[in-house]
């Protein structure tokens, strides 16, 4: 437990600075909302080496941390809303077993968009903004790919760190 | 188990919680929006303002027109309303009775008798048979162009002799009008769609449409400036935009107002000749000196007032009146297209 | 990778690219040219591109009608039954939010997706 605590405090904190260079950095492309995501890695890292409640709590601590701390209120409710839907469909398919976390990773990326831009049409009240979906289902399944080679990765040699350190514990 | 139940529930109620936050900071942000009506004072009424939603903006441009319409009614020197005594009733009631009237019928007379007086009688509310004359010819020049003719000289003068300022009454205590000489009417034309748009304006401000701009019918008015501070951009439209640019100038405005007169918006041509809907009461006749003049002033009646009287005069002693006056400022469009400003107008040429 | 992976990612693309078709279709459709929109007591009677000269009767059953020129990417009102005259007067209209009006046969031409002119209103 109290192992799992440290890591999820370590993750957390790296979410956190993750979502910080994506805000100093940001990609632009003319279409509002596109970016890499980033700390979508981290929650991935902890869907598959944690579990899901982890996960769920990580991804929430670090969305209200961001909009507290250099976002805002309005930007922390889209976040609030892609972070939710991407995280639930994430679980499903990892539940389902039908995909890698490459896919996982993709399916992440591209409901993200999708959660933002739903709560974007309902709060702006035109449905002119879905204009915007290819476009973010196409950068959303980029990032996807990208953050899911990583996170497969990082997977790969957290798991034998994280498992070599739990068998000594125990 | 239970801890983390607990636990969900404390992060549940932080999300709706900030849910509520964000909405609420979203709402206070201000969209601008523009809305139209049309009926009062015969013309297009544009209101173009900022507000939390649609719906809000919707509200308040629907109780800007309900004011509107009132005056329109008031004013209305053409139709009579149920319940309403108005500008027709005390002209229908000319040399027989005094009609008791709303005071903001009082207060605009007031200003009437009062722009008369500063004007050199340029503007004229009780020159209304003239005006009814050269008006049902204009329409019947329109109708039929072989018919278009315009009043002979003796018509004018007999009309003209029912226009004695002096003869419309006002019975301050009483709260009536009467005008003593049975011939004569009102015709509040040059003023009254000013004196409307002022107060509109102060009812804008009054019901928080803190940074709008209203036009009826290219009178327009500004109740602060843009949400972002900067100031409208106003138009003066082109008189004769056959060649060229569809504006001649524009103005800043972040308060105030500008009024236009021009002969090219409603006249009639007789033999080739214009004759637009302003009469000059010295010569009853349309006056020849320009094709559009517009004052831009602290109010809107008073505005309104001046682009008639300045129309209805020669430059110099224009600008006499204007340099008189205390934040005023003019700008005239010669029928050969030469512009001339007073000192101040242009504001964005002075930087 | 598993093979599932990789089917997901060729469908999404395939996703976004029929997304794009169906959007740009659908702008195209509901073309974003300069048009001038005619109203009747509010009511929508017909839309004319700007960029194509023709002349349009807008005639109402009690006989009263303006006649909408469009021509060099303006429009205005040519003739009308109205007595006043003051849309025939009016000059000519092409930029975004402009308007013609006849207050008589509540007749009004709206100009859609015109060029911006960066005035807010006009005095006239």
């Amino acid at each position: 437990m109290a192992k799992k605590v440290a890591y999820m405090g370590m993750l957390t904190a790296l979410a956190f600075v993750f979502s910080y260079i994506e805000f100093l950095l940001p990609i632009n492309l003319g279409v509002p909302g596109i970016k890499l995501g980033l700390a979508n890695l981290v929650v991935i890292v902890a869907l598959y080496l944690l579990d899901v409640r982890w996960a769920c709590s990580l991804s929430v601590v670090r969305i209200l941390l961001v909009g507290l701390t250099f976002g805002n209120p309005a930007s922390m409710i889209y976040s609030l809303a892609g972070g939710i839907l991407s995280l639930v469909i994430m679980i499903i398919a990892k539940k389902g077993k039908l995909f890698s976390v490459m896919g996982v990773s993709i399916l992440g990326g591209v409901f993200h968009n999708i959660g933002q831009i739903v709560v974007a049409v309902f709060v702006v009240e035109t449905t002119s903004l879905l204009y915007y979906l290819p476009v973010l289902i196409l950068s959303g399944t980029i990032a996807g790919v990208l953050i899911g080679i990583l996170s497969a990765i990082l997977i790969r040699h957290l798991k034998k760190a994280i498992q070599a350190e739990g068998t000594k514990c125990e | 188990m239970k801890k983390l139940r607990q636990a969900g529930i404390l992060v549940a109620a932080v999300l709706v919680l900030a849910g509520v936050v964000c909405i609420q900071y979203y709402n206070q942000k201000l969209q601008r929006y523009e809305g139209q009506f049309f009926g009062s004072f015969d013309t297009v009424t544009t209101v173009t303002g900022y507000a939390k939603s649609q719906k809000d903006f919707s509200e308040k441009l629907g109780l800007l027109e309900e004011k509107l319409a009132h005056y329109h009614q008031l004013f209305d020197i053409y139709h009579t309303y149920d319940g309403v005594n108005n500008i027709k009733t005390i002209n229908d009631a000319a040399g027989k009775q005094a009609v008791k009237v709303d005071g903001e019928i009082l207060d605009l007379l007031r200003l009437g008798k009062d722009m008369y007086a500063r004007t050199e009688g340029k503007v004229h509310i009780a020159y209304g048979s003239v005006l009814s004359l050269w008006h049902d010819c204009r329409e019947e020049g329109l109708r039929s162009q072989e018919q278009a003719r315009i009043p002979t000289e003796e018509e004018l003068a007999k009309r003209a002799v029912h226009t004695d300022m002096d003869d419309l009454v006002i019975d301050e205590e009483a709260a009536t009008v009467f005008l003593r000489d049975g011939e004569m009417s009102l015709d509040v034309g040059s003023i009254g769609k000013g004196y409307a748009v002022q107060k509109v304006a102060e009812y804008a401000r009054e019901i928080g449409m803190e940074h709008t701009l209203i036009s009826v019918g290219g009178n327009v008015c500004a109740v602060g400036g843009k949400a972002d501070g900067t100031p409208w951009v106003v138009g003066v439209e082109n008189p004769r935009p056959d060649n060229g640019e569809p504006y001649i100038a524009t103005v800043e405005i972040d308060s105030g107002c500008i009024v236009t007169s021009g002969d090219y918006q409603r006249y009639y041509e007789v033999e080739g000749e214009r004759y637009c809907h302003i009469i000059d009461p010295d010569t009853n006749m349309p006056p020849q000196y320009f094709s559009s003049v517009s004052v831009r002033t602290k109010d809107s009646g008073v505005a309104d007032a001046f682009s008639t009287a300045l129309f209805n005069m020669e430059y110099e002693a224009g600008l006499a009146l204007v340099e008189n006056m205390e934040d005023m400022e003019a700008m005239w469009v010669g029928k050969d297209g030469q512009i001339r400003y007073s000192g101040g107008f242009n504001n964005d040429e002075e930087k | 990778m598993k093979k599932n992976d990789v089917i997901l990612l060729a469908a999404l693309i395939v996703a976004a690219l029929a997304g794009f078709g169906g959007v740009s279709l659908y702008s195209k459709l509901s073309t974003r040219e300069p048009q001038a929109v005619a109203y009747l007591d509010g009511e929508e009677q017909g839309r004319y591109p700007l960029s194509e000269d023709t002349t349009v009767e807008i005639r109402q059953t009690d006989g009263s009608y303006n006649i909408l020129q469009i021509q060099n990417g303006k429009a205005e009102i040519t003739a009308a039954s109205c007595p006043d005259k003051v849309c025939v007067n009016h000059r000519p209209v092409g930029g975004q939010g402009e308007s013609l009006v006849c207050l008589p046969n509540k007749m009004v031409v709206e100009i859609e997706n015109g060029e911006e002119l960066g005035i807010d209103a006009g005095t006239r």
